[in-house]
């Protein structure tokens, strides 16, 4: 009965997305940036700052800046991310898997950005020695990634 | 043995009689002989070799102490820095309160670094600067513009951004109670050093160590005064006291200290020993903390770095050095402000004042800061906290001696709004001279983990029992909000709009007994949904749902909350009998405000070494504990406590649309009163309660629920999110608690609800729409 059902709906879908597939493409969806949380904060400043020692090497004083970020900007996922990334690049695999995580509770409805975030955390869970736990985030980054394929 | 003793006496006696006879009789050549050349040039020679052997080792001495000379310099420990930016939400009053603690000076110009002037409506702060792990900050002159309770604009050149330097709140030595703060010469003010030598040791620049006209000098007073009252030390000879003798004025010191300051003059520059002078030198007692050296001198007694001090207060200084105790400027001020015109009068008149400025600096008064103003040891709670937690780190001697720069993360606005809260609130319930009642205080920002405030006592300067640590009380209904958690992890069983019956209960224990709480109000209400076992904290449905939902499942998720003591699985604990202090609840709760990331609480950022060169880190860290889902429950729960439930007379302390939750704990007898609550940036804990332990007569409600609201009210806040996570949705609920319904309906209830917990009934009142679930289900169909 209910597998019945289910068919009918299914060539209800069909019927729908057939209506969709001759309506043009969607615009393609503006990349995540830090500025689409940041824009004109101070906190956009201490990631520059941030992002500028990283790259001179220095960890630590990266972090202090994205610590001091997050004080004024509390619910930037693009401050974690940001955390997460440099927790990765400095070993400490499982502090990034936490901040990769709260990235994206705060993460704004951005798919490509979620995928993304959830792909570091497979990189991080990989890291720790959680095969299962690495798995279960890639197949959420690919559902992400691919739209269709997302289970409800 | 008795024997041997017995025998003994008698031998040596005989022994000494025989050698005794023959001396006798030759008694007077040899002492011709003690006079011969022979034996004068023999002893000469013998003491010539013992001197300087004797010297050799003194200068040994001298030479090995200055040069290895590590100054003793405590950690020192600072308050978070003072973040400036705009829109940061600060009132006009805290800023110049900020700049009254750190003792900015008015000075129309702002012209040096630790001054500030007020214009119109803006200020120009001339900052200090600071290390820190980023690099700090330089001195730089910034203006910011306040209004409306936040800072409108900030001009402080490059990116905008600026820092006030971190406020010292205390230093740390455990071992012994030796304090400076070490400045180097260059940094001291020349007219201290022009009054130094002119008032202790005019011919400092000619002599070599030691000053015979200044001995003379002395030496005329002492034979006038019929005792040693003068030394006629040169700086010299004072440092060598200082650095290798003891301050007894006996005739030995004196014999030692003459060779040593000449064999140090012989080896180092003048400006070597002055600048050791400057920093080693005596000047006075705080409690058992010895003040050494200018530096700390100028902390002490002015709250400013020595760079910053005016004339006047450079002779203070220099006053002291003739007596710490009978100059004391605070205990005797009279006899301090003659002295220090005395040292004013004296640079006068060798050529480092002129008249105009001697006339204008000795009409000044002291300037002197009250003992206890300032913020050294103005937090013993949070020091102590700061200190455990380096204790595991760093052994004693280097937290002692190698002058570690500690960065903590102490909000000196949160931490006096703290203070300010608890102190008037005891004040007002238990008044008079036999206080009772006291208190903790624990504000934490939940994201980072960062202890904001931390108070342990009703009289928070005073150091001693620290409640917020060390207290350890039955948490009362604290624990109900972890029953709930519990429940809705749960969702297919549970829900917010669940009923719960409130009626009597009964367990039997292993050993024979019954448990039966009782509600607060003795009274029983029936079947009512979980969110208001919660609201109006119902012991017996909070029983009834805890061992419903599972004592094993409660104490497990106490424990994932962060309770880290073991949690019996014994049915009280439903209702609180475990025991935490304040600190305990604050890590509990930490991940209640967090939506479910744990993250360590820390006290400290950064550790810098003297040099202000990074040390180590204490970063941030957070791990996800509790899934988004039952955390927004649980939180939105909470907030129905502050909304309508037994907190809400916290509304009144509060700006009316903030979103926070919170929880009141009463345990038995009335003899603790807890509250824990929150909004998205500060969480805080408030313990009262008796030291005895003894019945209080105080409930979560009155007790602590009112600091807690004023404290809250004082912070600048930011609003509980109320946009639900994923897999959540706003349902509206029949009062049964099983059918979904609509608004508008009848008793119908909005509840946040987990997909899982979504009834599939409708009452049939209004449509299905409201939730969304329906066509998510029907969706959902196609792949089941």
């Amino acid at each position: 009965m209910q597998n019945r059902q289910g068919w009918i709906r299914i060539l209800v879908v069909a019927l729908v997305m057939s209506g969709c597939a001759v309506r043009p493409p969607e615009a393609p969806v503006e990349p995540m940036t830090a500025s689409v949380e940041l824009e004109g904060s101070p906190a956009m400043a201490l990631l520059q700052r941030a992002e500028s020692a990283r790259q001179q090497g220095q960890g630590a004083a990266a972090e202090r800046y994205l610590e001091r970020a997050l004080n004024i900007a509390p619910d930037s996922s693009w401050l974690y991310r940001e955390l997460a990334d440099l927790r990765l690049s400095e070993g400490d695999a499982r502090g990034a898997e936490g901040f990769a995580l709260k990235a994206l509770r705060l993460a704004p409805d951005h798919d490509d950005y979620q995928a993304s975030l959830w792909e570091m955390v497979a990189t991080a869970r990989d890291r720790q020695g959680d095969r299962d736990g690495a798995r279960d985030a890639r197949s959420r980054a690919a559902a992400l990634r691919n739209p269709v394929a997302r289970p409800v | 043995m008795a024997k041997k003793t017995n025998k003994t006496p008698a031998r040596s006696r005989g022994q000494a009689q025989r050698k005794k006879s023959p001396s006798r009789k030759k008694s007077a050549a040899p002492r011709r002989r003690w006079f011969s050349w022979a034996f004068v040039a023999k002893l000469s020679l013998v003491l010539l070799v013992i001197g300087a052997a004797g010297l050799a080792y003194l200068d040994a001495m001298v030479r090995e102490r200055f040069d290895s000379h590590v100054w003793q310099l405590p950690a020192r420990v600072y308050a978070r820095p003072v973040e400036l930016y705009e829109g940061r939400v600060l009132s006009r009053e805290d800023m110049l309160k900020l700049l009254d603690l750190m003792r900015y000076r008015r000075d129309a110009a702002a012209s040096t670094p630790g001054s500030f002037a007020v214009q119109g409506s803006s200020l120009l702060i001339h900052t200090r600067g600071f290390k820190d792990s980023d690099g700090g900050e330089t001195p730089k002159r910034i203006r910011i513009s306040l209004s409306g309770g936040q800072i409108r604009n900030l001009d402080a050149g490059g990116d905008g951004l600026a820092r006030l330097e971190p406020l010292q709140i205390g230093s740390i030595h455990p071992q012994h109670a030796e304090d400076r703060v070490l400045v180097p010469l260059e940094k001291v003010p020349p007219l201290l050093v022009d009054m130094l030598v002119a008032t202790e040791d005019q011919s400092f620049y000619e002599h070599h160590g030691i000053s015979l006209r200044g001995l003379a000098r002395a030496m005329v007073a002492n034979v006038k005064a019929g005792g040693l009252v003068q030394g006629g030390s040169t700086l010299t000879q004072q440092l060598v006291k200082n650095f290798w003798l003891t301050s007894e004025r006996t005739l030995s010191r004196k014999l030692l200290e003459m060779p040593m300051a000449i064999l140090l003059e012989l080896h180092y520059s003048k400006q070597e020993i002055l600048e050791a002078y400057l920093n080693e030198v005596y000047l006075g007692q705080d409690g058992a903390r010895a003040i050494h050296g200018m530096g700390l001198g100028a902390q002490f007694l002015f709250g400013r770095p020595l760079e910053e001090l005016e004339p006047h207060q450079l002779a203070t200084l220099v006053a002291l050095l003739k007596g710490p105790s009978w100059y004391d400027p605070r205990r005797r001020p009279e006899r301090a402000m003659e002295r220090r015109n005395t040292v004013l009068r004296v640079a006068m008149e060798e050529g480092a004042l002129s008249k105009a400025d001697f006339d204008k600096y000795s009409a000044r008064p002291l300037e002197v800061v009250p003992r206890g103003a300032s913020a050294l040891y103005a937090f013993p709670a949070f020091i102590d906290l700061v200190r455990r937690q380096l204790a595991r780190d760093y052994p004693p001697e280097v937290l002692s001696d190698e002058g570690l720069n500690i960065h903590s993360t102490l909000d000196v606005l949160a931490q006096l709004a703290s203070e300010g809260a608890l102190q008037e609130h005891l004040n007002n319930r238990d008044p008079g001279e036999k206080q009772k009642l006291n208190g903790a205080v624990v504000v934490v920002a939940p994201a980072q983990g960062d202890v904001l405030a931390l108070v342990s006592n009703r009289n928070s300067r005073e150091a001693g029992f620290n409640r917020a640590l060390d207290a350890q009380r039955p948490m009362g209904s604290l624990a109900k909000p972890a029953v709930v958690l519990a429940a809705v992890r749960e969702p297919k069983q549970w829900s917010l709009a669940s009923l719960v019956e409130d009626g009597p209960i009964q367990v039997k224990l292993p050993n024979g007994d019954v448990w039966a709480p009782q509600n607060f109000d003795k009274q029983a209400h029936g079947a009512m949904p979980m969110v208001d076992v919660l609201a109006q904290s119902r012991n017996q449905a909070t029983a009834r749902l805890g061992l419903d939902v599972g004592l094993d499942k409660v104490a497990k998720t106490m424990e994932t909350l962060g309770v880290t003591r073991k949690v019996p699985q014994y049915p009280s604990i439903l209702l609180g009998s475990l025991a935490l202090t304040p600190f305990e609840v604050a890590m509990m709760y930490q991940p209640l405000a967090t939506g479910g990331f744990s993250t360590r609480l820390r006290s400290i950022t950064d550790v810098l070494d003297k040099e202000g060169k990074p040390l180590a880190r204490y970063p941030v860290s957070t791990d996800e504990v509790v899934e988004a889902g039952p955390a927004f429950l649980t939180q939105w729960a909470m907030q129905q406590v502050v909304e309508k439930g037994t907190a809400r007379s916290a509304r009144a302390y509060l700006p009316k649309d903030l979103k926070v939750a919170g929880k009141t704990g009463t345990s038995d007898d009335f003899r603790d009163a807890w509250f824990a609550g929150f909004s998205a940036n500060h969480l805080a804990v408030v313990w009262v309660g008796r030291d005895d332990n003894a019945g209080a007569g105080i409930t979560g409600s009155s007790g602590a629920l009112p600091v807690w609201a004023r404290l809250m009210g004082k912070l600048p806040q930011r609003s509980l999110s109320q946009t639900p996570p994923n897999g959540v949705e706003w349902v509206w609920m029949n009062p049964d608690g099983q059918r979904v319904s609509a608004e508008g309906c009848g008793d119908a209830r909005r509840f946040p609800m987990m997909e899982a917990s979504i009834p599939e009934d409708t009452d049939g009142c209004g449509s299905v729409k409201q939730s969304g679930k329906g066509i998510k289900k029907w969706f959902k169909g196609l792949f089941d």
